[in-house]
Formats: C-alpha cells, structure tokens, sequence
C-alpha cells in the first residue's frame, strides 16, 4: 500500500512537474498567441484619452469613447471610437472590423460634412491619429508574419516577465509596421503584456511602449486590457500616452451599434 | 632704417630661429583647419534672412534633401520601376535619412466610388501594356508626384531623400554612389541636391588647395630663377613666402575659422603679392654685389635694408590696408580672408625686411651677375617696351591721356552689363556632375532650390486656409517657379478624396472651422500625418508654402522674390518670405553693397596714406587716379565679357588697390627722387621709366605669374577671377607706368617740384 501511495505521489508529483514544465516550454509564438488571446475581450464600453506630446512639450489631446464586440467565434474584432472632444472634431466616428487574416476594414464619419467614408488603405503603417503608436499598436497583430525567439525572463516593475524578441518575417512587413525587431515583455501569470521596446530599420532602438497599468474588465474569463500606454520616441522626444479612463464589460452590446449607420446618428 | 639695419645685423641668429620657429609652430596647425563649404553661413547669423531660415527649421523641421535621379527613355517599365523600387528601400534603411518620396512611397489618395483609397503612387509593378497605360494615367491624375518626382514625359523619376539635420554630406553621397553601383541597371542614374553640391564644393576646395599651391609655387620658382638666375635669389624669396602661407594658413584654426570657397585664393595672392618685397631685396643685392665693390657680406645686407626699407615698407603697408579693407565686406569670409592675406603679407614683409638681410649677413657673398650696372638689360624686351614708353610719354603726353581715358571710358560701358550672381551652381563648368543634375533636376522635376511663405494665425480657419491656397495658386503662376506645397493643397487633395466630382465640395477649401479640422483627423488616420511636418506646426498656429525654384541663378530669385512680395503684400497673414533662395539673394546684394564698402574704403584709407606720403592732395589725386580708371576698366570687362559678380570676383577690387598702388607709389617715389636731382619732368619721367620701371614690371610679372595659377582651378568664378587680376595688373602697370608720368609731364604738379631751389635745371 506504502509503495502504491508513493508511486501515485510520484506520479502526481511527475504530472504537476509536467505541467510546470509544459508550461515552461510554450513556444515563444505560443506565448505571443497566448498573450493575444487575454486581451480579447468578448465586448466592452470605455472611455479614452489620447495625449500626443512633441518634442517641445506641446500636448495635442484627444477624448473618445470605444465600444468592442468579439464576431465570428472570436475571429473578428469590431470597434467604434467617436470623438468627444476638442470640439472641433467632436462626433467624428471611426469604425474598424478588425480581421484575423485579411485587411482591416475602416470607415469614418465627419459630422461637419455629413459623410461617411469607407477608408481603403493598402497600409496602415505609421501613427495612429498622428500619435507615436502605430496602427499596429492598436490592433490585434497577425501573429503569422513575424518570427519569435524566447530570449529568457526578466522582471518589469515587480512582474516576472518572459521576454520575446519578434521579428517581421519578411521586408514587406518590416515596412508596413515600421519596425525590424520588437522586444516584448509578457507577463509570465497573466500573459499581459508588460513592455515594448522597437528598433527602427536601421536596427537602433526607437520607440519603448510601457504599460503603466491593465484593467481585468472579464473577470470570469480572464480577459485583460491595457489602461495606461506611455509610448516615447527615444530618438526624437516625443511622446503619446493612451489611457482608458472608464471601462465597462459588456458583451450585449447591439450588433447595429458597428455598423455606418449607427455611426452616422 | 639706420637703427633697423644695426638691430638685424646684431641680433641676426635669433632674427633667423624666430621666423623659423614661427613659421613651423603656427603652420603645423594647418592639418587642423576644417573646411565649410555652405555658403549659406557665409552671411552672419543675425542677417534678416539667416533669422527666418532658422525660425523655419524651428517650427517645421529641416528641408534639406538629396536625390537618386533615375533616367531613361521611358520609366514606366518593369526593369527600371524594380531598381527604383530597390533604391527607395535601400534609401529607406540609410542612416540620416528622415524621410524617402519616390513613386513607391508617396500616396494616390483618391475617391473611387465613394470610398477613399490610399494606395502607394505605383503600387504595383506593370506586367503589360495596360498596366503601362494605367500607372501612367493615375501618376497624371497625381499632383503630389507628376512633375515632382516623376517628369511630365516619364523620362525621369528621382528617389528624393529628406535628411535629418546634421548629416554629413560625403558619407550620404557614398551611400548612395554604393547603392548605384549595387543596383545595376540600363538607366543613367544621378545624384543630386544641396548635399551633393556641397560635397563637391568641399572636395574641389580642398583639390584645388592642394593643385593650385604647388603649381604657383613651381611657377614662382621658374620666374625668380629667370629673374636672378642664381640660386640664392631663388630659394630665399621663396622660403619667405612659404613662411607666409604657413603663418595665414595655419592661424585660420587658431582663430576658429574655417577654409570657404573664398579661401582658395588665400595662397595664391600670397605666392603673387608676398614675394615682392624679397625680389626687391635681393636685385639690390646683386646690383651691390659687383666685382669693383668691396661690401662685406654683412655691409650689403645692411645696405640693402637702408635704400629699399622704406618703399618696400610703404607698398608692404599700402597693401595690407587695402586687404584689411575686406573687413567692410559683410560676407564673413571675404573679411576673413582680407585678415588672414593682410596677416601673411605682414609677416613676409617682416621676413623681407629683417630675415632676408639677416641670412644674407651670415652666407657667404654670391658670385656677383652684373659686370656694371645695366648694361646686360639694356638689349631686353622688357628695356626696348620701356623706352618706347619713355619716348611715349615725353613726346605724345596729350595723346597717352587721351587714349586711355577714352579707352577706360569705352570699356567702362560695360559696367552697366555686369551682372550680379552668387549662384552655387554656377561654380561649375557645364558638365560637371553638379551641374547636370541640377539642371535635369529643374527641368524636369520642380526644382530644387527652396524657398518658404510663411503664414501665422488659426490655420484651421477656412479664410486662413483660403488665403495660402490663393497665394500658392498666383505664385505657381510665375515660370521659374517649380514645385509648390502647402497645407491647403493637402486640404484640397482631401477634399477630392471624400468627394466626387459632381458634389459641391469637390477640390475645395470647406467652409466651416470644423469641417477642415476634421478634414486632417482624417488625414491623420488614412495617411502619414508626418506628412504635415513641412507644412504646418504641432499648433495650427503657423503654415508654410514650400516653394521650389526651378532656377539656381540669384538675380532670377531676386526677381521671383519681388514678384511673390508683390502678391503676399496684400496678406495679413503672411509673417515672413525665408528659405535658401531667400539667403542666396540676400547675399546677393551683399555681394554688390560688400563690394562698394570695401572699395570704397581702400580707396579713401589709400588716398589718405598717399597724402601722408606726398604731403600734396594733387599728389595724392594723380597717384589714384590709375587705380580707379583700372576698376573702372576691370568692371567694364567684367560686363563686357559676362563675368558675374559673385563672392569670389567680389574680392577682386580690394586686392587690386592693395597691389596695384604700389606701383604708383614706386614710380611717384623715383620721380620724385628724379626732380630732386633736377632733371626735368620729361627726363625724370624717362629716367624713372627705365630704371624703377624695370623693377615695376619684375614685380607685376611675378603678381601675373602668381595668379595666373588660378585659371587652372576648378571653379569658373576662380579661374574667371585669375584671368581678370591677370588682365587688371596690366592695367594697372600701364597705368604707373605711362598715364602717371603723362599727366605730370602736362600739369607739371608741385608737389613734384624740388624743394630747394638751389639745384641746377638741367633741359
């Protein structure tokens, strides 16, 4: 009986091993997918702050409110942000549909002028509404086009992190999100993004993204954003902070609220 | 002079060590000198249109570029559009570069039923005919690139590559030859752009230095050699004037300054003017040093100290007011250059005066040349042209005044011809790499040289906006105006993008504050808002028109700039005109008011000294008088043969006064000397001709000789500049030498009158 114990013991013992050490051997992209993943939430309302500051310390700063649904099992991210203020743009709408594998669809609406136009881009690359994020930054990446190498961990403010390095897997890519190698730190317990670090095309560190803070908003599933980004340009100054000041899980948002029309009221 | 001959004769061992020491200490700073070849910064920085450069760079970041010009009979084809694509990448990844336009990275936005599409100008490689056909027919729909980075007639695209500040010119310039040379291909490839320019101007400064010098210097030892022909009269006015280079050129780092375009002529002028003052010396020397005299080699140092210090002193002296003058010259370098000639003509003059007797005092005694005074001479070219001179003068004074002053008037005409040009291209000759492309670059591609209207208030506000857009539209109207962009352009484009044609807001600047705001969100989201960089700061608080000229010539600028004040007059909103274009034609005027103050100073600091001299204002008016008629005459020629005016030719005049006085004072000094000894005004004319005369026309020939180096320089207004300083030097000698005596043979001045009456009138 004593040997049987032991041998379950043992056994449990090399089960809980294994999966420790399962999960100690995610593939880096494993990792990157996973961390994708937690971010995916199945709908939610917020409230956002933009803040774009160049490099003498001028502030441009945008407010909007965000509303995200999850479609076609989890394949297809909508999203609608609409503009509350400087008042000069208040009620612009930007509608996204936000694709696993294809281009993105985009329309935006401009109140002053009363129309809605859908937006084909063969790339959306360089700066989210004139900030230091990228489009990229924004969106869900395809996690396909690059290539992952687990560099080791390192702790980020207190968080044990694994540190990825993720490569574009060919030059179009490279131009397209603007980056030949990006340095992403990952939460080890909660696959939450931590940091990024961005070198240029000439291979020199540019852009370092920190997350200040994450907000759990699906507490059941587990599904995380990122509250605070402070994005800085090392090599010219300047500076863009995203902030969700308000955010509310909602998965029952209408479906009629992604649409051009719903955009246009 | 008496003391002066003692002092160096006594102290001659530390006279020697101290002008060697010298020499080799300020001369090793040589290889510090570092070499600016922007002209831009060659106006001081607090210039009205220095100011507004500056505040441009501030609120819109730097509008330097440079560019790979692709050409062929057709461009739009796979091949070539691959390589173009290539060098757009490759560009792309070169350090220093900020931003790349090319048909692969500039936008089409356009509205294509009812959605607004932004895709690359090109952005598929063609694989047929129609392919061919539609690219071409979208690049012409495009205003963004046709005409601006692909020719109206597709035979030449260019990869424009806008840097950040700071980058080194040559390095750039490599990159991209490598990149040439990396990327094969059928088509001529070019560079082009400021940069390049620049780099070349560098380059060929510093060949130039290094050609220019040793040619004079050979030239200089064939003439003293010819002159002398002895050893010694070869090597020590030659080791005085490489002291001379060595002082002026290695002090340009110890005064923080740098080597310029202008500074070329630095050496040259030294080996023309600086070895004067040591032929001077040693011809008395050897004319001392024959058989029958039993000087010691101590007591002809001494004497040729005593009877040639004081000439030598005044010319040296009269010379280096007249570079110091240069200092009027606004254009930093021109005044620079004026110290660092005045500096080493000082300091040869020095050397003349105490390091040549000093040595000489020390070598044994040369074998003496002249048996008896000048009777070898006598049968010379030079000797013959002098006594037909002489003969000139005595018979015909009316005459030779008379010609030269209709002949000055003549040729003066001219001067209403000569035309002002600081044009950096124009530094080249027709063929050059710099010139090619930037003529292909103004032909064919909008121009390149940049000029900016600067705007301040709500740029959101339509009036505002509306305002830049009309401005823009009349000033593209003027010819030599190429490629034009502005924020209200990118509102129209926009507007085009959410529009169709049949709606009202078509390719129109909106009328509400909201609608153009929204109008760049829209742009911030579909495009890059980089874009925005060059036309509107991080405020809306100020826009800009970035003009490009299709013209590299300044009074062309002068012209554009007036007509484009004309039309911005009128605006409120315009705050300021600046920009490269803006600089080059202020140095323009700077040019033309540098040359009238520095001109105008030497003469008057020239004629004060000349009073002193001579203490008689006549005396002083007559010796002028060949200096001004040979500016005259130099302007003339410079008109005449279409010559322009540029910072180089600019330094001409006041160089001129400084050398070309003395001669006058030379040839005043022995008349002078001539009446003393009673001797008419016709027999002392004919006695200084052929005497001082011959020393006179030794010491042109050695300034001709100096400076005729120049004309093998590579830039056109340096070899332009050698030419007339050549041409100028006869002036000014035929000037000393038969319009001088002429005048005094007629007027018959008093201060040329014996001052004792004692002495015998001889007929």
């Amino acid at each position: 009986m004593k040997s049987i114990k032991r041998t379950i013991i043992i056994m449990l013992f090399a089960i809980s091993a294994n999966v420790t050490f399962a999960q100690s051997t995610l593939s880096a992209k494993q990792i990157q997918e996973k961390s994708i993943e937690v971010t995916r939430v199945e709908g939610m309302e917020a409230i956002s702050k933009l803040t774009i500051i160049n490099q003498n310390g001028q502030e441009r700063i945008r407010q909007m409110a965000v509303v995200t649904k999850l479609f076609d099992n989890g394949n297809t991210e909508k999203k609608l942000i609409r503009f509350t203020s400087p008042a000069d743009v208040k009620g612009i709408g930007f509608l996204t549909y936000d694709y696993n594998v294809k281009n993105d669809d985009k329309w935006i609406y401009m109140p002053a002028l009363r129309k809605t136009r859908r937006i084909i881009s063969s790339e959306n690359a360089k700066s989210f509404m004139g900030s230091e994020f990228s489009y990229a930054d924004m969106t869900l990446p395809n996690v396909d086009e690059y290539n992952y190498t687990l560099l080791g961990e390192e702790v980020i403010k207190g968080i044990p992190c694994y540190k990825l390095e993720i490569i574009p897997a060919n030059d179009d890519v490279m131009d397209a999100n603007g980056f030949s190698k990006k340095i992403s730190f990952i939460g080890k317990a909660d696959f939450v993004l931590r940091k990024n670090i961005y070198y240029d095309l000439f291979g020199d560190k540019e852009k370092v993204m920190d997350v200040e803070s994450i907000v759990e908003v699906d507490k059941t599933n587990h599904k995380y954003k990122l509250k605070k980004m402070v994005m800085t340009n090392v090599q010219n100054n300047r500076k863009s902070i995203s902030e969700i000041q308000q955010v509310k899980f909602n998965p029952e948002i209408p479906d009629e609220y992604f649409t051009t029309r719903f955009m246009e009221r | 002079m008496e003391k002066l001959s003692k002092f160096t004769i006594r102290f001659r061992w530390p006279i020697i060590v101290f002008f060697i020491a010298v020499s080799l200490l300020v001369g090793s700073q040589i290889k510090n000198a570092t070499m600016n070849p922007d002209m831009m910064t060659y106006l001081p920085d607090d210039m009205p249109s220095r100011i507004n450069k500056q505040k441009i760079e501030e609120y819109f970041g730097g509008t330097e570029m440079i560019m790979l010009i692709v050409r062929s009979d057709d461009v739009i084809n796979q091949t070539t559009l691959k390589r173009v694509k290539k060098f757009s990448r490759k560009i792309s990844r070169i350090k220093g570069v900020d931003k790349v336009m090319s048909l692969f990275d500039l936008k089409y936005v356009r509205n294509e039923d009812g959605a607004i599409v932004v895709d690359p100008a090109v952005k598929k490689l063609p694989r047929n005919q129609e392919d061919i056909v539609e690219i071409k027919n979208d690049l012409k729909n495009n205003e963004m690139v046709y005409g601006n980075v692909v020719s109206e007639d597709f035979t030449t695209t260019a990869v424009i590559a806008l840097l950040k500040p700071d980058v080194k010119d040559k390095i750039m310039v490599e990159k991209l030859e490598e990149l040439i040379e990396t990327i094969p291909g059928e088509e001529e490839v070019l560079i082009g752009g400021t940069p390049f320019s620049r780099m070349h101007t560098a380059h060929n400064t510093m060949s130039d230095m290094g050609r220019l010098l040793p040619l004079g210097l050979l030239l200089m030892l064939v003439f003293l050699f010819v002159c002398f022909r002895q050893f010694r009269g070869v090597w020590l006015p030659f080791v005085v004037v490489l002291m001379s280079i060595f002082v002026s050129m290695g002090i340009i780092p110890l005064l923080g300054w740098d080597i310029t375009v202008v500074t070329i002529i630095l050496p040259v002028l030294l080996i023309a003017v600086a070895n004067d003052y040591g032929i001077h010396m040693f011809s008395k020397y050897q004319e001392d040093n024959i058989p029958g005299e039993m000087l010691t080699r101590k007591g002809l140092a001494k004497k040729m100290l005593l009877s040639m210090g004081k000439p030598i002193l005044l010319a040296g002296l009269t010379t280096i007011v007249g570079l110091l003058c240069l200092q009027g010259h606004i254009l930093i370098p021109a005044g620079q250059m004026g110290v660092l000639a005045a500096i080493g003509i000082a300091f040869a003059l020095a050397a003349s005066l105490l390091f040549i007797p000093a040595i000489s005092s020390i070598l044994p005694k040369t074998k003496p040349v002249f048996k008896d005074g000048n009777e070898q001479v006598k049968k010379s070219f030079i000797m013959n042209m002098l006594q037909n001179f002489a003969s000139l003068v005595s018979k015909k004074p009316k005459t030779v005044i008379v010609a030269s002053v209709v002949f000055t008037a003549l040729i003066s005409i001219g001067i209403l011809k000569v035309i002002v040009n600081t044009d950096p291209v124009g530094y080249y000759e027709d063929g050059h790499p710099v010139k090619h492309s930037a003529e292909i670059i103004n032909k064919n591609l909008g121009g390149f040289f940049p000029l900016s209207i600067v705007f301040k208030g709500d740029i959101k506000d339509p009036e505002i906006l509306k305002t830049i857009d009309k401005v823009e539209t009349e000033v593209s109207k003027i010819p030599e105006v190429g490629v034009t962009t502005s924020i209200a352009k990118v509102i129209r484009q926009m507007s085009r993008a959410v529009n169709n044609e049949t709606e009202e807001g078509y390719n129109k600047i909106p009328d509400s504050y909201n609608a153009v705001a929204q109008y760049f969100e829209l742009y911030a989201m579909s495009g890059d808002p980089e874009d925005f960089e060059k036309m509107v700061d991080f405020d809306f608080e100020h826009a800009m028109i970035l003009i490009r000229l299709n013209q590299t010539s300044t009074p062309v600028m002068r012209k554009v700039i007036k007509q484009i004040e004309d039309i911005t007059g009128r605006e409120l909103n315009v705050e300021y005109m600046g920009g490269a274009a803006d600089i080059f034609s202020e140095l323009d005027i700077n040019v033309v008011r540098g040359q009238f103050i520095s001109l105008g100073l030497a003469l008057a600091i020239v004629f004060f000294i000349l009073l002193i001299i001579f203490r008689s204002v006549k005396g002083a008016l007559i010796s002028i008088v060949p200096l001004v008629l040979s500016m005259l005459f130099l302007f003339g020629l410079m008109g005449f043969l279409g010559v322009e005016l540029n910072m180089t030719t600019a330094l001409l005049s006041s160089i001129m006064i400084g050398v070309g006085i003395d001669y006058t004072i030379h040839f005043v000094w022995r008349l002078k000397e001539e009446r003393k000894n009673g001797h008419s005004f016709e027999q002392a004319s004919i006695n200084s001709i052929t005497t001082t005369g011959r020393g006179i026309v030794f010491n042109a020939l050695s300034v001709i000789i100096g400076f005729s180096a120049l004309m093998f320089s590579s830039f056109v207004p340096v070899k332009s500049f050698g030419f007339l300083v050549v041409v100028c030097i006869f002036a000014c000698l035929f000037g000393a030498l038969l319009l001088i005596p002429s005048i005094c043979v007629i007027s018959k001045p008093k201060f040329l009158e014996p001052t004792s009456n004692s002495k015998n009138q001889s007929s």
